[in-house]
Protein backbone atom coordinates (compact mmCIF):
# COMPACT_ATOMS: atom_id res chain seq x y z
CA UNK A 1 0.00 0.00 0.00
CA UNK A 2 1.84 3.54 -0.77
CA UNK A 3 1.51 6.48 1.18
CA UNK A 4 -1.43 8.07 -0.54
CA UNK A 5 -3.37 5.06 -0.21
CA UNK A 6 -2.92 5.05 3.33
CA UNK A 7 -3.40 8.27 3.60
CA UNK A 8 -6.72 8.30 1.74
CA UNK A 9 -7.74 5.12 4.25
CA UNK A 10 -6.86 7.00 7.63
CA UNK A 11 -8.91 10.45 6.42
CA UNK A 12 -11.59 8.28 4.98
CA UNK A 13 -11.90 5.97 8.25
CA UNK A 14 -11.52 9.09 10.72
CA UNK A 15 -14.63 10.52 8.58
CA UNK A 16 -16.62 7.43 9.22
CA UNK A 17 -15.53 7.39 12.73
CA UNK A 18 -16.51 11.06 13.15
CA UNK A 19 -19.89 10.35 11.04
CA UNK A 20 -21.26 7.55 13.28
CA UNK A 21 -20.31 9.96 15.91
CA UNK A 22 -22.60 12.78 14.90
CA UNK A 23 -25.93 14.00 15.97
CA UNK A 24 -27.46 13.84 13.39
CA UNK A 25 -26.83 9.92 12.37
CA UNK A 26 -27.39 8.90 15.90
CA UNK A 27 -30.88 10.37 15.88
CA UNK A 28 -32.27 8.88 12.71
CA UNK A 29 -30.25 5.65 13.57
CA UNK A 30 -31.64 5.54 16.87
CA UNK A 31 -35.09 6.53 15.34
CA UNK A 32 -35.30 2.23 14.39
CA UNK A 33 -36.12 1.29 17.94
CA UNK A 34 -39.78 3.09 17.29
CA UNK A 35 -42.28 2.10 15.75
CA UNK A 36 -42.02 4.55 12.36
CA UNK A 37 -45.09 5.48 10.28
CA UNK A 38 -42.41 4.84 6.70
CA UNK A 39 -42.07 1.44 5.50
CA UNK A 40 -38.48 -0.40 6.58
CA UNK A 41 -37.01 0.09 2.70
CA UNK A 42 -37.85 3.77 2.64
CA UNK A 43 -36.46 4.15 6.11
CA UNK A 44 -33.35 2.20 5.15
CA UNK A 45 -32.73 4.44 2.05
CA UNK A 46 -33.01 7.06 4.06
CA UNK A 47 -30.57 6.52 6.60
CA UNK A 48 -28.16 5.04 3.73
CA UNK A 49 -28.58 8.18 2.30
CA UNK A 50 -27.69 10.26 5.50
CA UNK A 51 -24.63 8.54 6.38
CA UNK A 52 -22.88 8.63 2.92
CA UNK A 53 -23.65 12.73 3.40
CA UNK A 54 -21.95 12.75 6.81
CA UNK A 55 -19.41 10.83 5.73
CA UNK A 56 -18.58 13.05 2.47
CA UNK A 57 -19.10 15.77 5.06
CA UNK A 58 -16.72 14.67 7.72
CA UNK A 59 -14.25 14.20 4.80
CA UNK A 60 -14.70 17.71 3.69
CA UNK A 61 -14.38 19.43 7.74
CA UNK A 62 -11.21 16.73 8.45
CA UNK A 63 -9.73 18.20 5.18
CA UNK A 64 -10.43 21.96 6.13
CA UNK A 65 -9.30 21.04 10.02
CA UNK A 66 -5.76 19.21 8.61
CA UNK A 67 -4.61 22.10 5.73
CA UNK A 68 -6.27 25.03 6.58
CA UNK A 69 -8.61 27.12 3.75
CA UNK A 70 -8.95 24.96 0.52
CA UNK A 71 -10.76 25.73 -2.49
CA UNK A 72 -13.34 23.30 -3.83
CA UNK A 73 -10.92 21.77 -6.61
CA UNK A 74 -8.52 21.11 -3.35
CA UNK A 75 -11.20 19.95 -1.68
CA UNK A 76 -11.75 17.47 -4.65
CA UNK A 77 -8.57 16.30 -4.67
CA UNK A 78 -8.13 15.88 -0.83
CA UNK A 79 -10.82 13.68 -0.85
CA UNK A 80 -11.75 12.32 -3.79
CA UNK A 81 -15.05 13.34 -4.40
CA UNK A 82 -16.84 15.25 -7.41
CA UNK A 83 -16.32 19.08 -7.20
CA UNK A 84 -20.09 19.12 -7.82
CA UNK A 85 -20.80 17.57 -4.90
CA UNK A 86 -18.09 18.97 -2.66
CA UNK A 87 -19.81 22.52 -4.09
CA UNK A 88 -23.82 21.06 -2.38
CA UNK A 89 -21.80 20.40 0.35
CA UNK A 90 -20.03 23.62 1.12
CA UNK A 91 -23.69 25.04 -0.11
CA UNK A 92 -24.84 22.97 2.93
CA UNK A 93 -22.73 23.35 5.46
CA UNK A 94 -22.25 26.85 4.71
CA UNK A 95 -26.18 27.14 5.79
CA UNK A 96 -25.07 25.95 9.02
CA UNK A 97 -22.89 27.65 9.60
CA UNK A 98 -19.94 25.53 9.61
CA UNK A 99 -17.94 26.95 6.65
CA UNK A 100 -17.19 30.49 6.12
CA UNK A 101 -15.54 32.29 3.11
CA UNK A 102 -12.13 32.95 3.49
CA UNK A 103 -10.92 34.81 0.44
CA UNK A 104 -10.07 33.72 -3.35
CA UNK A 105 -7.42 32.00 -4.38
CA UNK A 106 -6.83 31.59 -8.76
CA UNK A 107 -10.23 32.74 -9.38
CA UNK A 108 -11.30 30.13 -7.16
CA UNK A 109 -13.54 30.90 -3.24
CA UNK A 110 -11.60 29.64 -0.45
CA UNK A 111 -13.16 28.40 2.56
CA UNK A 112 -12.99 27.47 5.60
CA UNK A 113 -14.31 26.10 9.52
CA UNK A 114 -16.05 28.90 11.37
CA UNK B 1 -6.60 -1.05 24.77
CA UNK B 2 -3.35 0.03 24.01
CA UNK B 3 -1.11 0.39 20.51
CA UNK B 4 0.86 -2.37 22.36
CA UNK B 5 -1.31 -4.93 22.77
CA UNK B 6 -1.69 -5.16 18.38
CA UNK B 7 2.19 -4.53 18.09
CA UNK B 8 2.64 -7.65 19.12
CA UNK B 9 1.27 -10.24 16.94
CA UNK B 10 3.00 -8.15 13.34
CA UNK B 11 4.48 -10.76 12.08
CA UNK B 12 5.06 -10.71 8.42
CA UNK B 13 5.35 -14.53 8.14
CA UNK B 14 3.01 -17.07 9.29
CA UNK B 15 0.27 -14.21 9.97
CA UNK B 16 -1.88 -14.61 13.19
CA UNK B 17 -4.55 -12.08 13.04
CA UNK B 18 -5.68 -10.35 15.83
CA UNK B 19 -9.30 -10.41 16.53
CA UNK B 20 -10.73 -8.13 19.46
CA UNK B 21 -14.30 -9.55 20.76
CA UNK B 22 -16.52 -7.78 22.82
CA UNK B 23 -18.64 -9.69 24.94
CA UNK B 24 -21.90 -9.20 27.08
CA UNK B 25 -21.41 -9.47 30.79
CA UNK B 26 -24.65 -11.97 30.97
CA UNK B 27 -24.29 -13.95 28.65
CA UNK B 28 -21.35 -14.16 26.07
CA UNK B 29 -18.17 -13.66 28.33
CA UNK B 30 -19.94 -16.39 31.07
CA UNK B 31 -19.55 -18.47 27.78
CA UNK B 32 -15.67 -17.67 27.45
CA UNK B 33 -15.34 -18.14 30.88
CA UNK B 34 -17.05 -21.67 30.82
CA UNK B 35 -15.20 -22.58 27.62
CA UNK B 36 -11.91 -21.92 29.81
CA UNK B 37 -13.30 -23.76 32.77
CA UNK B 38 -14.24 -26.74 30.90
CA UNK B 39 -10.55 -26.47 28.55
CA UNK B 40 -12.44 -26.41 25.19
CA UNK B 41 -8.94 -25.74 22.78
CA UNK B 42 -9.52 -22.03 21.11
CA UNK B 43 -7.04 -19.84 19.41
CA UNK B 44 -5.13 -17.33 21.37
CA UNK B 45 -5.96 -14.56 18.66
CA UNK B 46 -8.78 -13.05 20.94
CA UNK B 47 -8.57 -10.57 22.89
CA UNK B 48 -12.11 -9.81 25.10
CA UNK B 49 -13.33 -7.03 26.21
CA UNK B 50 -16.45 -7.27 28.63
CA UNK B 51 -19.54 -5.09 27.88
CA UNK B 52 -22.37 -4.81 29.90
CA UNK B 53 -24.52 -5.22 26.87
CA UNK B 54 -24.23 -5.31 23.27
CA UNK B 55 -26.52 -2.87 23.36
CA UNK B 56 -24.40 -0.31 24.43
CA UNK B 57 -21.89 -1.15 22.11
CA UNK B 58 -21.03 2.55 19.84
CA UNK B 59 -21.14 1.76 15.97
CA UNK B 60 -17.88 4.47 16.26
CA UNK B 61 -15.95 2.13 18.16
CA UNK B 62 -15.87 -0.91 15.54
CA UNK B 63 -14.33 1.11 13.33
CA UNK B 64 -11.80 2.60 15.82
CA UNK B 65 -10.90 -1.24 16.88
CA UNK B 66 -9.96 -2.12 13.35
CA UNK B 67 -7.94 1.07 12.63
CA UNK B 68 -6.27 0.58 15.96
CA UNK B 69 -4.85 -2.59 13.86
CA UNK B 70 -7.63 -5.38 14.63
CA UNK B 71 -8.26 -7.64 12.00
CA UNK B 72 -11.42 -8.46 13.20
CA UNK B 73 -14.20 -7.92 15.63
CA UNK B 74 -16.50 -10.07 17.27
CA UNK B 75 -19.42 -8.53 18.95
CA UNK B 76 -20.98 -11.61 21.01
CA UNK B 77 -24.43 -11.10 23.16
CA UNK B 78 -27.62 -13.03 24.48
CA UNK B 79 -29.53 -14.76 22.19
CA UNK B 80 -32.67 -12.76 20.90
CA UNK B 81 -34.96 -12.63 23.76
CA UNK B 82 -32.84 -13.37 26.44
CA UNK B 83 -30.94 -10.19 26.70
CA UNK B 84 -30.44 -8.95 30.22
CA UNK B 85 -32.13 -5.62 29.27
CA UNK B 86 -34.90 -6.84 27.10
CA UNK B 87 -33.79 -5.51 23.86
CA UNK B 88 -30.05 -4.50 24.17
CA UNK B 89 -29.30 -7.00 21.34
CA UNK B 90 -32.04 -6.23 18.97
CA UNK B 91 -30.95 -2.60 19.19
CA UNK B 92 -27.25 -3.77 18.30
CA UNK B 93 -28.43 -6.34 15.43
CA UNK B 94 -30.07 -3.23 13.49
CA UNK B 95 -27.04 -0.99 14.19
CA UNK B 96 -25.04 -4.20 13.42
CA UNK B 97 -26.32 -3.57 9.13
CA UNK B 98 -25.17 0.17 9.10
CA UNK B 99 -21.68 -0.81 11.61
CA UNK B 100 -21.32 -3.24 8.39
CA UNK B 101 -21.95 -0.40 5.90
CA UNK B 102 -19.80 2.10 7.28
CA UNK B 103 -16.96 -0.72 7.56
CA UNK B 104 -17.43 -1.57 3.89
CA UNK B 105 -17.37 2.33 2.86
CA UNK B 106 -14.30 2.69 4.43
CA UNK B 107 -12.76 -0.65 2.36
CA UNK B 108 -12.55 -2.71 4.64
CA UNK B 109 -14.12 -6.08 3.96
CA UNK B 110 -17.01 -6.59 6.02
CA UNK B 111 -16.27 -9.86 6.98
CA UNK B 112 -13.92 -8.77 9.30
CA UNK B 113 -17.47 -7.63 11.90
CA UNK B 114 -19.34 -10.23 13.08
CA UNK B 115 -22.48 -10.43 15.47
CA UNK B 116 -22.71 -13.86 17.24
CA UNK B 117 -25.12 -15.03 19.65
CA UNK B 118 -23.27 -16.74 22.78
CA UNK B 119 -25.29 -17.96 25.94
CA UNK B 120 -23.90 -18.45 29.27
CA UNK B 121 -24.18 -22.40 28.55
CA UNK B 122 -22.59 -22.37 25.03
CA UNK B 123 -18.83 -22.39 26.15
CA UNK B 124 -18.38 -24.91 22.96
CA UNK B 125 -19.83 -22.59 20.96
CA UNK B 126 -17.70 -19.77 21.69
CA UNK B 127 -14.86 -22.38 21.34
CA UNK B 128 -15.97 -23.25 17.57
CA UNK B 129 -16.42 -19.81 16.89
CA UNK B 130 -13.28 -18.32 17.53
CA UNK B 131 -11.77 -21.49 15.45
CA UNK B 132 -13.88 -20.64 12.68
CA UNK B 133 -13.28 -16.30 12.51
CA UNK B 134 -9.59 -17.00 13.31
CA UNK B 135 -9.42 -19.18 10.05
CA UNK B 136 -11.31 -17.28 8.28
CA UNK B 137 -9.47 -13.76 9.29
CA UNK B 138 -6.51 -15.61 8.05
CA UNK B 139 -7.76 -16.00 4.27
CA UNK B 140 -8.80 -12.40 4.47
CA UNK B 141 -5.50 -11.59 5.62
CA UNK B 142 -3.88 -8.27 7.33
CA UNK B 143 -6.39 -5.90 7.70
CA UNK B 144 -4.94 -2.69 5.26
CA UNK B 145 -5.32 -0.71 8.41
CA UNK B 146 -1.67 -2.35 9.86
CA UNK B 147 0.33 -0.81 7.55
CA UNK B 148 -1.18 2.68 8.36
CA UNK B 149 0.37 5.20 10.85
CA UNK B 150 -2.16 5.39 13.30
CA UNK B 151 -0.77 7.67 15.38
CA UNK B 152 -3.28 10.94 15.78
Amino acid sequence: MNMSDKEKLRRKTDATIDALKSPRLRWVMGRSQIKMEIDEGKYRKAVDSIMQEENERHMITGALKEKGALTVEELAELTGLQPSRIVQHVIALRRTGALTEAGEKDDQYLYKLA
Amino acid sequence: MTKDVFEEEKTEEGFEPLIVAYCCNWCSYAGADLAGTSRFEYPTNIRIVRIMCTGRMDPALVLETLRMGADGVLIAGCHPGDCHYQKGNFMMEKRYDYIKKAVKSVGIEPERVRLEWVSASEGGKFAALIREMTEQIKELGPSPFRAVDNSK
